[in-house]
């Protein structure tokens, strides 16, 4: 089925999607294969791999170094996404710990997926119960074992490679095997785990939506190393590859077109969205379901903006709870050189990861914690040490050799709790380059994380111990990991919750919020596959209801 | 009749042994292992007929059950069922039946096959590998019951009765005559590589009735959007350099460091058939091969895998501002972009040649840039020794990046500037047509001009013959 288009741009299909990364691709590739006319209509431009490798490669030492992923990609003058280099401004931070909120997206067809790491991780069974395990946070309205077979779905779409021997996964309730069994480790990987792991630190592989085979037209990865920024073969996964399987099935997707209004009738139906497209002409899309699927950012930014007459405060906004309990996983770095070389940088970005402390009681208590062995390569910052010791010719050569085969960099993960406060509103003084509100963002921890943040520090003094660790350093300032949760979130209660379990609102019952800002709980891990997997279950439950329109 | 000197290694010799046990009573047991022997001759023969290219769907479809879709702009040719079923296969064909579908293209019924199937090739077989190839598709190959798609073109190209002038020009009955003066070795080499492997389907320039030229035979010619190279002994246009022992590497494995990688049709004829072959096929294929009659294309001046050397501009490209891409690149900053993270900045591959050179290689040597412009557009996708080779595509379809035909032009233009043979340029006409062309199967365009020349031919003689009547007949 293809969608209509109307001389004067306007569009109608049986579903209409905003956004066009993971979580809307999946779900407009479904419903294209059930026969169903799709529109994907996405805020940003396409984009040339090629262009964009090129960009990085010729991107300043200074940006390299600082991991800036972002001022890479082209961006269109009309959705703004976030730079650091130097800031653009395009989201206000304020509160206690708005610093640690310093997100990064991409907005362009395929999404964030351009640039992230590939991991693909489940929750656990327990993260769907963290207030009737362990008294803290929110539970689901749906359990584990309901979003398991969505799971292994959204493994499948990924390619994913992961860790076949039960004693090696997290967690190890699984009703398949991954599609790929995980990718070898490197010396580096199985000598932290040597050393690791007989002090409960349990070293586990990554799994990870690349693999070291082809995979359905995916080449294999050869290890660039360069998967943040972006893959330059396209060995890993990124949703262009599905965007592109669902034009494939006769989906259309409209690159620049940012929607920023939506109609609802006597019942409270969406009936239709209106999108400026890059002449800032306005168009409206007609349709049966809508899913909008930004991401936890800029989906509350359009629901909030989109307030209409019979839903003052935003659309799916009767519960007020659009736009809070905002959540990201609070990052911190450590960093030393280890007594013995680890030849870390070698594969995939990241490789490894220690979960010991991922769950346990004290998660009443403190934020459990990820502790990734980072697999980025050292050079950039081995080089920076080496020219502050002001060495020159062999000596500084050699010096960054060293640094860079015994340089460590652990990335730690902090699991925050939902809480209101925590909040996107709309700026009243700040637009983009369509006059749109621009987000501005209220963020504050509590203790339970601060707490999180001292167990681990402890941890990883004995983790540096371990190795013999020099110039060890853990950083204390808490930093943002770009895995956005919580802001139209799930569960039973229309009266303080957005969505359902199938991610539909409430309020309206053809509009669907599927991705992170349903989660009611950030566990430790990367959000993606959680998301990806909450996106086929919407995209079921859209394919139920529009069997019945 | 004439002698069969491989019947000897192969069906005779069983069925003598079979007699043999049946004169002194050793029973069933031993009558079966020698009935298997001959279907397990039969297996290796379609291995090494590569009949499963053709007859087994490459997405998972079950064994010989046909149903490959092989598209053409007439219409969709469908694989036929060439298991052991008796209603959807070929269960309940005799073997003189098989033979002549094998040998002659006619089926049971006597309607005619269209030429994708290669029975010009086949006709060549010795009756002990046809009785081989019988045993094994009429007993060993599992029955699947399921009837693949009919095949229906539109008119005229469903007369199939065309085919009958076609092959009364151009089919010739004549099984394959060993060599006397050659060695055995040789003689093999030649039955595989002219009878059963059928080389010269894709390597030997056809005539405008789309028959081979035997007079060119191996030469090389354009085939789908690909080029099967001249593969005669000739130093400089074919693979005269190689040695026997490269030859057969490159048959085992798909690739030869510093001169070829297997890629398109070859890459599945490695994957399907060639790896599987025994090393004294292998040697005999590469003795036979060395030994055909050299063609030199005059245009030639060196062999297609000599050109070019490392080269790199990698640094040319640093210090620019980042860019939105919406100005056309140029070759340098493609070539970077899109292929020098795998074939490397200066183009040397990695040592280990799992990414190949791109110096030294047939694909950017050659004098036609075919395979250069189909390995962008469409990629390499090699199976070998349970080893996936798989070079992402460029083109529309492209889960990498698509490029466009202008980039591709520029790209190749690069690419054979830099690496390969400077002399040879791509216009975006090249690889406008190589996109139209593509990756379909290429007995496909084969069929379509077979069909059309036929019809011609079929008007043109039964006009003739209506005016000269029947005493042109003896």
């Amino acid at each position: 089925m293809s969608v209509r288009r109307f001389n004067n741009g306007d569009a109608d299909a049986d579903l209409v999607v905003v956004g066009s990364g993971v979580v809307g691709a999946l779900i407009a590739e479904q419903l294209a294969g059930a026969q169903r006319s799709v529109l994907i209509l996405e805020a940003g431009p396409r984009l040339d791999r090629a262009q964009v490798v090129e960009n990085w490669r010729n991107l300043n030492f200074q940006q390299r170094v600082s991991s800036d992923y972002q001022s890479l990609y082209p961006q269109s003058p009309l959705a703004t996404a976030p730079l650091e280099f130097p800031p653009n401004g395009y989201v206000l931070l304020t509160g206690k710990d708005g610093d640690s909120f310093h997100q990064g997206y991409i907005r362009a067809v395929g999404g964030t997926t351009w640039h992230w790491a590939a991991s693909c991780w489940r929750h656990l069974p327990v993260d769907f119960r963290m207030r009737a395990n362990y008294g803290v946070g929110r539970d689901w309205p749906i359990s584990y074992s309901d979003l398991e077979p969505y799971y292994c779905r959204a493994e499948e779409a990924m390619g994913v490679s992961g860790p076949n021997d039960p004693a090696m996964q997290s967690p190890a309730e699984r009703s398949r095997p991954y599609p790929n069994d995980m990718i070898p480790w490197a010396h580096g990987d199985t000598r932290v785990a040597q050393i690791v792991n007989p002090h409960g630190y349990r070293s586990v592989p990554i799994p990870q939506g690349r693999a070291v085979r082809p995979w359905k037209n995916r080449p294999a990865c050869c290890g660039n190393n360069n998967c943040q920024p972006i893959c330059p073969i396209g060995a890993m996964y990124n949703a262009i590859h599905t965007v592109q399987a669902a034009e494939a099935k006769g989906v259309t997707v409209l690159a620049e077109s940012v929607v920023y209004a939506i109609d609802t009738d006597t019942n409270n139906r969406v009936t239709a969205v209106h999108w400026y497209d890059r002449n800032r002409q306005s168009h409206r899309a007609t349709g049966r379901a809508f899913v909008i699927a930004c991401n936890a950012l800029e989906t509350p930014r359009l629901l909030l903006m989109a307030a209409n007459a019979q839903n003052p405060r935003g659309i799916a906004n009767r519960s007020d709870q659009v736009g809070r309990n905002l959540m990201d996983h609070s990052g911190f770095h450590c960093t030393f050189l280890a007594s013995e070389p680890l030849w870390l940088g070698r594969g995939p970005a990241q490789s490894s990861c220690l979960v010991g402390a991922r769950d346990g009681a004290f998660r009443s208590e403190y934020s459990a914690n990820k502790i990734i062995l980072n697999n980025i390569s050292r050079v950039g910052p081995a080089t920076q040490q080496a020219l502050k010791l002001g060495l020159t010719g062999t000596a500084l050569r050699e010096e960054i050799r060293r640094r860079t085969i015994h340089g460590v960099d652990l990335s730690i993960s902090l699991e925050p709790l939902p809480a209101p406060q925590n909040r996107l509103t709309l700026s009243k003084t700040r637009h983009d380059g369509l006059g749109l509100p621009s987000p501005d963002i209220n963020y504050e921890l509590d203790d339970y994380v601060h707490r999180g943040y001292d167990a681990a520090a402890q941890q990883l003094r004995h983790i540096g111990d371990l190795f013999n660790a020099v110039e060890f350093e853990v950083t204390t300032s808490l930093n943002a990991n770009n895995h956005m949760m919580g802001s139209t979130i799930m569960g039973f209660d229309p009266k303080d919750s957005v969505v359902d379990g199938d991610c539909r609102t409430h309020d309206h019952p053809n509009l669907w919020l599927p991705g992170g800002g349903p989660m009611p709980s950030a566990s430790v891990v990367n959000s993606t596959l959680t998301m990806a997997a909450l996106g086929l279950r919407c995209a079921d439950s859209v394919q139920r209801a529009l069997e019945h329109v | 009749m004439a002698v069969h000197v491989w019947s000897v290694r192969s069906g005779w010799l069983a069925a003598g042994a079979l007699s043999c046990m049946a004169v002194v009573g050793s029973g069933a047991a031993q009558a079966e292992a020698g009935a298997s022997e001959v279907a397990e001759q039969g297996r290796y023969l379609a291995i090494a007929g590569d009949c499963g290219a053709c007859h087994t769907r490459p997405d998972g479809g079950k064994a010989f059950a046909g149903g490959n879709a092989m598209m053409s702009p007439v219409g969709v040719i469908y694989a036929t069922n060439i298991t052991s079923s008796s209603t959807a296969g070929i269960g309940s064909y005799s073997e003189p039946q098989f033979a002549r579908a094998l040998r002659e293209g006619i089926r049971r019924d006597g309607t005619h096959l269209y030429p994708s199937m290669p029975y010009t090739a086949y006709a060549k077989l010795s009756d002990a590998d046809v009785h081989a190839l019988y045993v094994y598709f009429t007993q060993s190959v599992q029955a699947v019951d399921e009837p693949p798609p009919v095949t229906r073109l539109p008119f005229p190209f469903n007369l199939r009765a065309s085919m009958v002038i076609w092959n009364m020009l151009f089919l010739s009955t004549a099984r394959f005559e060993p060599d006397p003066r050659r060695s055995a070795e040789w003689n093999r080499g030649a039955y595989l590589g002219e009878a059963l492997g059928h080389c010269g389907d894709c390597h030997t320039p056809r005539n405008v009735l789309m028959a081979e030229q035997s007079r060119r035979q191996f030469s090389g010619t354009r085939v789908g959007g690909w080029y099967a190279p001249n593969i005669t002994s000739d130093p400089v246009s074919g693979i005269g350099a190689w040695t026997r022992d490269e030859l057969v590497e490159y048959f085992k494995t798909g690739a030869l460091h510093g001169k070829a990688q297997a890629a398109g049709g070859m890459a599945e004829v490695v994957g399907n058939s060639l790896q599987y072959l025994t090393p004294e096929d292998l040697n005999a294929l590469a003795t036979y091969l060395l030994s055909v009659s050299p063609i030199r294309d005059q245009s030639d001046s060196r062999a297609r895998d000599t050109w070019g050397a490392p080269v790199e501009h990698e640094a040319e490209l640093r210090g620019r501002p980042t860019s939105a891409g919406s100005e056309q690149p140029e070759g340098n900053a493609l070539y970077s972009g899109n292929c020098a993270s795998c074939h490397q900045p200066t183009g040397a591959g990695t040592a280990d040649s799992r990414y190949p050179a791109l110096f030294h290689n047939s694909a950017t040597g050659a004098r036609h840039a075919d395979n250069l412009i189909a390995a962008i557009l469409f990629g390499v996708d090699r199976e070998v020794g349970g080893s996936h080779t798989l070079m992402p595509r460029f083109d529309a379809t492209s889960y990498v990046q698509p490029l466009n035909d202008t980039e591709v032009v520029t790209l190749a233009n690069y690419v054979l500037h830099e690496f390969g043979n400077p002399s040879v340029q791509v216009t975006s006409d090249d690889v406008a047509a190589a996109r139209s062309r593509g990756f379909a199967k290429w007995r496909v365009q084969l069929v379509d001009g077979l069909l059309i020349f036929a019809g011609v031919v079929l008007v043109t003689l039964g006009l003739w013959r209506l005016w000269r009547g029947r005493s042109t007949y003896p």
